[in-house]
Order: structure tokens, then C-alpha cells, then sequence
């Protein structure tokens, strides 16, 4: 199954949200569940990152890539990094892959790389 | 409104205790009560973030209540992240205030150190957004460390400034017999000499293990009086004199310029102008040291610095005790420690002992005016209050 990750269109005023949020952060106006679902693209600029050394239990590598993308159309997201060398600034691609294993299920992300 | 003064303080050690969790909140009150000359009070406020979780033990509040033998008096736990002091601070000013009560105990507690590390650090990523954050596995210290990047880049803060802020803080910390850590630290042993790295290893790149506080065990308290009853108790007059909250978005990547902290500055704001005073007027304060950032960039929101500034009034030392805008004597959440729910109730502990003038070798010189900003989630939920010592 192809997985995406959508972005909310308000259909008050367009405006486009990530995460989901229940009312229109710029107009307030919309009604319940007034907003289209819009796929994310999946290419961006690396806005800042970092690797984290102590992980919650969950996570079973040692080092942890994670960053904030500007995506092409100006939405951010966070997303685990898989990148050698980043650079603030930089190109990225994401894939939607599994990002976190835990009792339950596997939980589906964003994963970028160089571009 | 009502005038709302602090008669009486109290705290624990804070370090790893033994003790439940109810008996840490209990013995940091009785401080608080014994100080104050009271036996009772009309309503108890129980800050604590994680006790269902990491203790098994739910409505706190009633345990407390109940073993400081204050029943019937009202009680209520305040849960609101790192912030929960605070927040709980907040309650018992609101319920004097509006003359529904006149003395009220406000505690804040928490017993980390019953979960391991990774246990403790995954339950305080909890407050992170659910599905655009904590699934990545996004930690305090990973916010951290991102916003810390965007600060060395935009404003020149290096890896010297933050551990400048360890060092400064945790030296503090020596001169607090409450403190968790009391181990002097040099910018040499932890940045500077051959060991350094070994000494101080990433946490998350770019912050290290100097960069983050402890996870400590912990219960402060403080009572809260109508005027009346504080000029009755002959205790010194410190005033509750403003509070600000604000809020901000729970995923960081939705902030419209990522290096702000806006909940903290629009916190600051109300609570200037509720008190009437200005940043100028402030002669001590405790700044949320979860991470040494935060102390730099917080100092420049509550408008003690120019915006990008706050590292180069550091480089000064402007923010020691005897400087010019004295930020965390106490040691701060890094010397201090940081048991989250007691936090923001410790804060102001501290603040009223520096108004008392009752803080010994760590006394700023002549304090009439503190600050306190108890700084939850990554930004998204902050209080900013001050305080002002009558007479
Ligand atoms: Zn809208």
C-alpha cells in the first residue's frame, strides 16, 4: 500500500495546515471537518537538524537522525534524517517509511534524504 | 482583585529521594507551613506532571491533603507539562485573589528517578506532539538541539556560550545546600582540555551532557495569603505582583520564525503590565534552565536583553550574582535540578528567599524585585511572574 502524508486544506480560506488541527489557524471560520486533505511533496530544504544520542527505549540504533524540512510549498514538517553530512539548507527527499516500532503497530514517517 | 502575598516556603533536597511521592510534596509543605506560622489552609493546589504515569499514582492532590492531615480543605493536582509549578502558583493566586479563599498551599513534586533515564526522557517527550513528533522519536533535548543550531547560526551563540551558562549555574548550585548537583565544573574540564569530550559527550548535536539538567527527585512549597492574613503572620511582605501565560503551537515546525519564543516574550508582557514595572526593574531572576539555550534566549524575551544579545551580556558575566541582571543564584533547573512538577513552585522559592534576603552567599544585594518564567512543553505553554518585597 502506497502510504502518504497530507497536508489540510482550510475551505474557508485555503490555508494549509500540518499536523491536523480541528479549526483554521488563520481564519477560524471553518466547520467541522471543513478542510480537503492535500498530499505533502515530498521534496524540501533542511531547515535545522540535529542527531540524538539518548533514545527513548523504542528506538534501536544509536544515534538518531531528526530535522525540520521547508517543503516546496512552504509547509514544515519534522522528520527523521538519513543523511551523512547535513548541511543547514540543503535539498532533501522524504519517503514515507517506518519511523518507530512499538507494541502496537508500525508508525509511518517521514524519512529524508540528500536530494 | 485582590492582593495575594507568599508568607511561607519550603523545599526538599533535591536529588534522588526514597520517599514516595506524596511524602515529597508533604515534607517540602510542612516547610511551608511551619514558616508561615499556620496549621491549616483553605485549599491546597498539587503541581505534578507524571505521577500516574511514572509512579502509579493518580489524584495526587487527595494523598496530600490527606497526609498533612488537611482534610477536609479542597485540593486539586495541577497538571500542565513542565510548567505545572506554575501553573499551580497561578490557581492558588486566582483562588486568593477573587476572595474565595485566604490561605492556600501551593506544592509542586515530582519522583523521576523511580524510571530510569530513557524512561524518564521518554515520558517527558509525551508533551510532543503525538503524530508529527513523538513518533519520530523527538526528545526535549532533540528541540534543543535544533533550536540551538538556529541560534548559532543566526545570532553567533557558540558551543563556549552554552557551557558558560553550565559552568555559571552550576557553580550557583555549590552555594545552595538544596541543590542536586554540587560539583563545580570549569570550561576547561568540560570544553577545552584533552578529557573535555569524554567528559562531556553529545546528548543531541549540538547540546551536551553539561548543556541538559538533571533528572532529579524533588517537592517545593509555598503558602499564599490574602493581605490580611499576611499582616497578621509578621512575615516579610512579598507580593505576588504580576503573572503572564501564553500559549504557543504544540508542534515546534509550525512556529512562523522558528528562533522566537513568543509564549515566553507575550508571558513576560502580561506580567510587566500587570505589575506595572518594567525589565529594568528587575533585580533577580530564575530562568527555565532546562537546557542552557534556554537561559540565554529567555533572558532576551522576558526583555532583559536586546533579541541575540543575551550571550554577549553572558560573555560579561551581566548575569552572575554580583552582576548587573542576576539570573538562576539558585543553581538553576541545571545546578538545581530539575523534578518537573516541583520546578516552577522552586523557582519562586527561590526568589522569595532573594527578596527575604535570606539567601546567604548566594544573596543578591538588596533584591525588591524578582522574576520567575516556568517554561513548558518546547515554548508552548509559559508562565512569566514577578514579585515585589513591600516595606
Ligand atoms: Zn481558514
Amino acid at each position: 500500500m502506497e502510504r502518504e502524508i497530507f497536508g489540510y486544506k482550510c475551505q474557508k480560506c485555503g490555508t494549509l495546515h500540518y499536523p491536523f488541527r480541528m479549526v483554521c489557524k488563520n481564519c477560524r471560520a471553518n466547520g467541522y471537518f471543513e478542510f480537503d486533505t492535500v498530499p505533502l511533496p515530498h521534496a524540501g530544504k533542511l531547515l535545522t537538524f540535529t542527531f540524538i544520542h539518548n533514545l527513548p527505549a523504542e528506538f534501536e540504533v544509536a544515534r538518531l537522525g531528526l530535522g525540520i524540512v521547508e517543503l516546496e510549498n512552504g509547509l514544515r514538517v519534522t522528520g527523521q534524517i538519513q543523511i551523512d553530512d547535513p548541511k543547514l539548507g540543503m535539498d532533501v527527499v522524504g519517503a514515507i517509511e517506518v519511523v518507530k516500532r512499538d507494541a502496537y503497530d508500525n508508525r509511518y514517517g517521514f524519512v529524508f534524504r540528500a536530494a | 482583585m485582590r492582593e495575594v502575598y507568599i508568607i511561607g516556603i519550603g523545599i526538599t533536597t533535591f536529588t534522588r529521594l526514597e520517599y514516595p511521592l506524596s511524602e515529597i510534596a508533604a515534607y517540602a509543605s510542612m516547610g511551608a507551613l511551619k514558616d508561615a506560622g499556620l496549621t491549616d489552609v483553605d485549599y491546597l493546589v498539587v503541581a505534578n506532571m507524571g505521577s500516574a504515569r511514572i509512579n502509579s499514582q493518580s489524584a495526587l492532590a487527595s494523598a496530600v491533603a490527606d497526609t498533612l492531615s488537611l482534610t477536609p480543605a479542597g485540593a486539586v493536582r495541577v497538571e500542565n507539562g513542565p510548567a505545572s509549578g506554575a501553573s499551580a502558583i497561578k490557581e492558588g493566586f486566582m483562588a486568593v485573589a477573587s476572595g474565595m479563599h485566604d490561605t492556600v498551599l501551593v506544592a509542586g513534586a515530582e519522583r523521576m528517578r523511580e524510571v530510569n533515564s530513557l524512561e524518564a526522557t521518554d515520558f517527558v517527550a509525551t508533551l510532543t506532539h503525538p503524530m508529527a513528533e513523538y513518533i519520530y522519536g523527538v526528545t526535549l533535548p532533540g528541540h534543543a538541539a535544533m533550536f540551538t543550531r538556529l541560534y548559532m547560526e543566526k545570532y553567533g551563540v557558540t558551543e563556549r556560550h552554552l557551557a558558560m551558562v553550565g559552568v555559571k549555574n552550576q557553580n550557583n548550585a555549590m552555594l545552595n545546600k538544596d541543590a542536586h548537583l554540587h560539583q563545580p565544573i570549569s570550561l576547561e574540564g568540560i570544553l577545552d582540555s584533552p578529557e573535555a569530550m569524554t567528559n562531556n559527550p553529545w546528548v543531541a548535536e549540538p547540546i551536551r551532557f553539561f548543556d541538559c539538567c538533571p533528572v532529579s527527585d524533588g517537592g517545593a512549597a509555598l503558602i499564599l495569603a490574602s493581605k490580611e492574613v499576611a499582616e497578621a503572620s509578621g512575615r516579610p511582605m512579598i507580593r505576588i505582583s504580576g503573572i503572564g501565560q501564553a500559549t504557543d503551537t504544540l508542534a515546534v515546525h509550525e512556529r512562523e520564525e522558528p528562533t522566537d519564543l513568543m509564549a515566553v516574550r507575550r508571558a513576560a508582557e502580561q506580567a510587566y503590565a500587570m505589575a506595572g514595572i518594567k525589565p529594568k526593574d528587575i533585580d533577580v531572576a530564575e530562568l527555565h534552565d532546562a537546557f542552557t539555550i534556554l537561559e540565554i534566549v529567555e533572558s532576551e524575551e522576558v526583555g532583559f536583553f536586546e533579541k541575540g544579545k543575551g550571550h554577549i551580556a553572558l560573555e560579561k558575566g551581566e548575569t552572575e550574582i554580583g552582576g548587573k541582571m542576576p539570573i538562576n543564584p539558585s543553581g538553576g533547573l541545571k545546578g538545581k535540578g530539575h523534578p518537573v512538577g516541583a520546578t516552577g513552585v522552586a523557582q519562586v522559592h527561590e526568589i522569595v528567599m532573594q527578596l527575604r534576603g535570606d539567601a546567604g552567599e548566594r544573596q543578591v544585594k538588596g533584591a525588591k524585585n524578582g522574576l520567575a518564567c516556568n517554561f513548558g512543553g518546547f515554548g508552548n505553554n509559559v508562565i512569566v511572574s514577578t514579585y515585589t518585597r513591600e516595606g
